[in-house]
């Protein structure tokens, strides 16, 4: 008796489970639908309403949904109204419904439809797209909130680099000033340079000459599969870059995984003196005033991009093992089989995680599509610690079924060199949807599917 | 798991080591030659630590060997220390074209032995002996330093596949006899349990820490 009542109580449990996760499923196919081929704006709300749990509903959840793209009006980014509603059902999109008035059409097309319409629509919707950013960047005083909005969808490459100092806060929004300010910052890092860098090791304490050992030894490792990082002034630069932030942020100093954080800043800011790919860049095709313009922009991004993340890289890097501990409880929410298995196995979040988040993800994901996620990290600001947790549960997640399958050992070696070698751009925005949308569902609902 | 290969339900042994040593001296180059003869001219910094496995034939037991790479820089201790705890063995890696990486090595050892177990085998290793001509650590000077301490020792090359299996091979059979000979102390005095003694927590402990390295138990 005791036994059947067990198997009924396990059976219950994984039918409410198994409820949960088609109700989830479809979501996920709904708002991957929703967001194919084209950009996800930054502030989308996106809570589920709430259904009694019951099975008529299972095929066709129903997601609330504002835009600040196709109201560009309004700014009522809190606001409960529904603007939106998305089906999986054949109800046609279109309907005079007052609450999707807002939204233009192109909003709501149905799954199928937008498979057949998804390559011209993204083009169309790529020119519209570097029409809102020349407007939003050709304003005397640069809207912030707006351009965080637009970048967080991705920044077309030649605006990457205006865009990215606007975002750190390193270039003002005001562009009268920009120019002035930049020029500063840049002298100043040059006189920081002379006065860290370009002195003999006599000058240096003991624990310094360490340091500028350690990052010696890790310049030539440094994206080493990417040629151009191979190239002597390329080295140098990045010595320079890493030391002197190193010297000028005592707390942390120097840890290995920094100089991987340099790398797309420095990419992005070459990008505009040198043209074509970067296997053909030459470094000596610079001069020396561009160069160390390029570092000086480097730098101080690199520093505003630290300075939200202080204790990440500090003593024992608590900043890190609280964001660990996040991502594991995140896991263990929104995918229960996983998470379950993953402990069975006696696999620490720590054994894999850790590297992902003093790495922020280089090291996982293909050079090429590195400055593509930053831009998402840099419109996400000073939420972006808070953002990577749902980042990296949705990259995780992407080999859900895979990791299932893996005992303890299998399990720490596909995580330490997962299969994205061949990823495109489409793989890594599939990623970001899904973690934007469940920060969206999660994030202002803490106890949405936590049963 | 249905994917669990044959090696794991006949292993008769797991054994847990460890990699540690300063940055840059080929810590993750030895353990992927080991592991799966390969080196890596354009390896990256070890950040935090880093896993790989090897499954071999040690007389006549079959032994799974778990060993965990530590990255070498000191900010990452508090992470990778806590390796050490459950490791049967550690390989102390130093690069013999830099004498700081050797200079260091009786850091890493006040460490090991801090944060390791009393029985742990330890393997001191000179690493990159391909670079003959900018050696800066002649050989007597680790072996010398190994015999004071009690720890193995082997110089090697990832580079050249020199020692490399030798070295590792060294630890996993000091560590299986080891334990082999635990297990029989266990067996003896189990069938001495009739004499009484404060012996017997001792008889205890063993019991478990013989239980915690066999996988397949």
């Amino acid at each position: 008796m005791k036994n059947d009542h067990n198997k009924n109580a396990e059976h219950n449990k994984d039918t409410t489970i198994g409820i949960l996760d088609s109700r989830f499923n479809q979501t996920l196919r709904n708002v991957q639908g929703l967001l194919k081929g084209r950009s996800i704006p930054g502030k989308i709300l996106l809570s589920p309403r709430v259904d009694p749990l019951d099975n008529s509903n299972l095929s066709s959840p129903t997601y609330i949904r504002s835009s600040p793209y196709s109201d560009p009006g309004t700014s009522d980014r809190t606001s409960e109204t529904v603007e939106e509603e998305v089906h999986s059902t054949s109800k046609p999109f279109g309907i005079p419904n007052e609450n999707k008035l807002k939204i233009s059409t192109s909003h709501v097309e149905r799954p199928s439809e937008e498979v057949q319409k998804s390559s011209m629509g993204a083009r169309a919707t790529d020119s519209a797209r570097v029409m809102k950013f020349t407007k939003v960047l050709s304003g005397t005083m640069v809207v912030i909130e707006k351009l965080r909005e637009l970048a967080w969808s991705g920044v077309p490459d030649y605006m990457r680099p205006t865009v990215w100092r606007l975002l750190l806060g390193y270039a003002p929004p005001n562009s009268d000033r920009r120019e002035g300010v930049l020029r500063r910052k840049r002298l100043e890092y040059l006189d920081c340079v002379s006065q860290y860098y370009d002195i003999p090791d006599t000058e240096r304490s003991d624990d310094e000459i360490n340091m500028l050992r350690q990052i010696v030894v890790d310049c030539p490792r440094t994206v080493p599969d990417v040629s151009f990082f191979q190239q002597q002034q390329v080295q140098k630069s990045l010595e320079r870059i890493l030391y002197t932030w190193a010297i000028r942020h005592p707390a942390s100093g120097y840890v290995q995984g920094i100089n991987d954080l340099v790398t797309p800043f420095l990419v992005v800011f070459l990008s505009e003196h040198l043209e074509g790919s970067i296997d053909n860049w030459s470094m000596s095709d610079l001069s020396s005033d561009k160069i160390s313009n390029v570092e000086a922009d480097c730098y101080w991004c690199l520093s505003k991009l630290l300075d939200g993340m202080q204790d990440h890289y500090t003593f024992a890097q608590p900043g890190i093992q609280r964001l660990v501990f996040k991502l594991k409880e995140l896991v263990s929410r929104i995918d229960d089989p996983v998470s379950s298995h993953m402990e069975q196995q006696g696999l620490e979040f720590l054994q894999f995680a850790f590297r992902w988040f003093n790495c922020l993800l280089i090291r996982e994901i293909p050079f090429h599509l590195v400055a593509r996620l930053w831009d998402t990290y840099l419109a996400e600001g000073d939420a972006l610690p808070d953002f990577l947790v749902y980042i990296f549960t949705s990259f995780l997640l992407t080999w859900s079924d895979k990791l299932q399958k893996l005992d303890f050992q299998e399990l720490v070696m596909f995580l330490q060199h997962l299969p994205t070698k061949n990823w495109t751009h489409q793989e890594l925005e599939m990623v970001l949807s899904r973690a934007f949308m469940w920060h969206s569902m999660f994030n202002n609902c803490p106890s949405h599917l936590a049963n | 798991m249905a994917v669990a290969d044959a090696f794991d339900e006949q292993c008769d042994y797991l054994f847990k080591a460890v990699l540690i040593g300063d940055s840059g001296v080929g810590k993750s180059n030895l353990i992927s030659r080991f592991a799966i003869d390969e080196f890596r001219f354009d390896s990256k910094p070890t950040i935090g630590v880093e896993f790989a496995y090897r499954n071999i034939k040690v007389r006549d037991k079959l032994i799974k060997a778990q060993i965990w790479d530590t990255a070498g820089q000191e900010r990452f201790r508090a992470i990778t220390s806590s390796y050490y705890r459950g490791a049967l063995g550690a390989m102390l890696v130093y690069d013999i074209t830099k004498r700081a990486t050797f200079v260091n090595v009786s850091k890493w050892l006040h460490e090991l032995r801090e944060f390791g177990g009393e029985d742990m085998v330890v393997v001191l290793v000179g690493n990159k002996s391909d670079l003959g001509p900018s050696r800066e650590v002649e050989t007597e000077e680790g072996k010398g330093f190994a015999e004071t301490e009690g720890l193995c020792f082997m110089e090697t090359s990832a580079l050249q596949n020199m020692n490399v299996d030798e070295a590792f091979l060294e630890m996993i059979t000091k560590i299986h006899d080891i334990i082999s000979q635990k297990s029989l102390e266990t067996k003896m005095n189990g069938t001495a349990l009739s004499v009484p003694g404060g012996k017997e927590i001792h008889i205890a402990d063993e019991v478990t820490a013989t239980k915690q390295v066999n996988c397949c138990s």
